[in-house]
């Protein structure tokens, strides 16, 4: 045990947080397969906690150490439980053999390391340091939460003998029973960091405030309680006397401006939406493509309503896989191919549904109309030059005969038999709407089965 | 956390899903993954490590195709409006 925890007394040594914290995994390292099994034979249930203390308690060159010994022994103690738990289902699961409910067996005990270590960071028992281990804890957590409930669902699948009615088996249990264990750990050690009142803001946990936020919003909307993640930043923005946000770690600056871009997103506040989103893509970190993407992914639709800009080609050649989703939806906005549109949001709408961004992309489909319209402006051509007019006096012509849009709007459908054949009345309808929306100039004069569009800016935004 | 942990040198967080995100360029099925963020392999970092230096302004254009494109598009109008024509 000894040789064991030296690492440990060693980073501790220096305060190093995040050294302590990478001690006290359940994952062992990659350039160290066998940290974890070395760890775990180094005592048995009946010595464990005797030799774990007499490591610590007598640390002669630490001081500090030797006053939070006791603290660190719990922590160690159910650490190396926790560790035997992991050990023994991977051995399970490597045979074929794993028990049912020994996931959360290993669960159960990673929380007993957690609310150990959120314990004794609680009642000061341990440095200010140790949020980081705290929180590091609640992310592992996390993840061995989400395993315990898949296991639980395979086993409740596994007895219910008509898999394909699964979903109808009314069930009492949740069916992310360990998660929401977590989630109520989560917010117990978010409120400790939140309610910190040591002055010393170098000793303060409201540096974990962020972490822990972030921890919550992953939960929740894995959850899919969405109002409980808005909670959390209501509590943040509840709080006048936090550190500024620009002083917390990169890490924890992008991932909270992310969720709560999201948050302001689902609530179609596209505005706030798109400035965290924004700012979030501007400060990630360039290697992080996953979190890019995911990032993108929702500032896309944001851009395509607050500015009506689309993402360059360069932008999405970086993404391959926004690319993919995003590519043919915004070549036909560009276009102004309604039909093409409305084959691209068909062709994507399970992706789209699933990432709750279908709706947002559906209202792009006002600015394919746009450019469709705008492009009929266009090819009606300029009004001839009058007695001493040069070109430079040379105008468009304002007034375009509906017969024009309507031509316009049915020549993608004409001929494919796709029955979407508009009638005049309802082409007048569509450009009536966009006039209303602002996106057009103008007006219909019924009289004359014409639309006049305004000389100066007939496409507000569009440079005609 | 102290304030020189925080702005200490990236120190990797050892989280089995904080690999390094150059192994996650693969494209995974789309349908599998959510949109969960994933945890950055280092804490913090300096502007140098964002798009930022590469400027934004490539990033995004107008929704509206280019006017030289109008050509075509004009010649199959008028042929369009002539067929209704008839």
């Amino acid at each position: 045990m000894q040789a064991a925890l030296q690492p440990f007394r060693e980073a501790h040594a220096l305060e190093n947080a995040w050294a302590v914290a990478q001690i006290l995994s359940p994952v062992a390292p990659i350039d160290d397969p066998g940290r974890l099994y070395d760890f775990y034979r180094a005592s048995n249930e009946h010595m464990v906690e005797n030799d774990v203390r007499s490591v610590l308690k007598y640390s002669k060159q630490n001081r500090h150490l030797k006053n939070e010994s006791d603290a660190w022994t719990d922590i160690f103690v159910s650490y190396w439980r926790a560790i035997g738990e992991i050990l023994r289902a991977e051995e399970a699961s490597n045979q074929g053999r794993l028990r049912d409910r020994q996931a959360v067996e290993v669960y159960e005990a990673w929380k007993a390391v957690a609310t150990n270590i959120q314990k004794f960071v609680s009642n000061g028992m341990l440095p200010s340091w140790a949020v980081v281990c705290m929180y590091s804890a609640a992310n592992h957590l996390r993840v061995l939460a989400i395993k315990a409930d898949e296991q639980l669902a395979q086993t409740r699948n596994g007895a219910t003998f008509n898999a394909g009615f699964q979903d109808d088996v009314v069930s009492t249990t949740p069916k992310s029973e360990k998660l929401e264990d977590a989630a109520r750990v989560f917010n117990r050690m978010f409120a400790l960091c939140l309610g910190d009142r040591n002055p010393d803001m170098n000793e303060s946990r409201k540096w974990g405030v962020y972490y822990m936020a972030n921890l919550q919003f992953k939960t929740y909307f894995k959850l899919k309680a969405i109002t409980l993640s808005k909670n959390v930043v209501k509590a943040i923005e509840a709080q006048s006397d936090l550190p500024l946000f620009e002083l917390y770690p990169k890490a924890h600056q992008v991932t909270y401006k992310y969720y709560v871009g999201i948050l302001a997103f689902l609530q179609e506040d596209y505005a706030r939406a798109e400035t965290c989103l924004q700012e979030a893509f501007d400060a990630c970190f360039m290697q992080a493509i996953k979190n890019q993407e995911l990032i993108l992914t929702y500032l896309i639709p944001c851009r395509l309503i607050t500015k009506h800009a689309i993402p360059s080609a360069d932008l999405l050649s970086s993404f391959p896989r926004l690319q993919r989703i995003f590519g043919p939806l915004v070549a036909c906005i560009k276009r102004g191919d309604l039909p093409g549109f409305d084959e691209a949001l068909v062709a994507g709408e399970e992706e789209f549904v699933k990432r709750r961004i279908y709706l947002t992309l559906e209202r792009g489909r006002d600015i394919a109309q746009r450019n469709l319209l705008r492009k009929v402006f266009l090819a009606g051509g300029y009004e001839d030059l009058k007695e001493g007019q040069t070109e430079a006096d040379r105008i468009r012509k304002s007034r375009i005969p509906l017969a024009n849009f309507a031509a316009a709007l049915r020549m993608g459908t004409a001929g494919e038999g796709s029955g979407q054949i508009l009638e005049d009345d309802e082409v007048e309808c569509m450009i009536a709407n966009m006039i209303y929306k602002g996106l057009m100039k103008g007006y219909i004069s019924r009289e004359h089965a014409m639309v006049v569009v305004n000389k100066k800016g007939a496409f507000p935004g569009t440079g005609v | 956390m102290s304030a020189s942990a925080s702005s200490s040198a990236p120190t990797s967080t050892k989280d089995p899903k904080a690999e390094p995100a150059k192994d996650e360029k693969k494209p995974a099925q789309p349908l599998e993954e959510d949109d969960e963020f994933e945890d950055f392999p280092v804490e913090d970092w300096t502007e140098e490590d964002t798009q930022l230096p590469s400027g934004n302004t490539h990033l995004w254009e107008e929704s509206w195709d280019d006017d030289d494109t109008s050509e075509d598009f004009a010649v199959q109008l008028r042929e369009e409006l002539k067929k209704l024509g008839k």
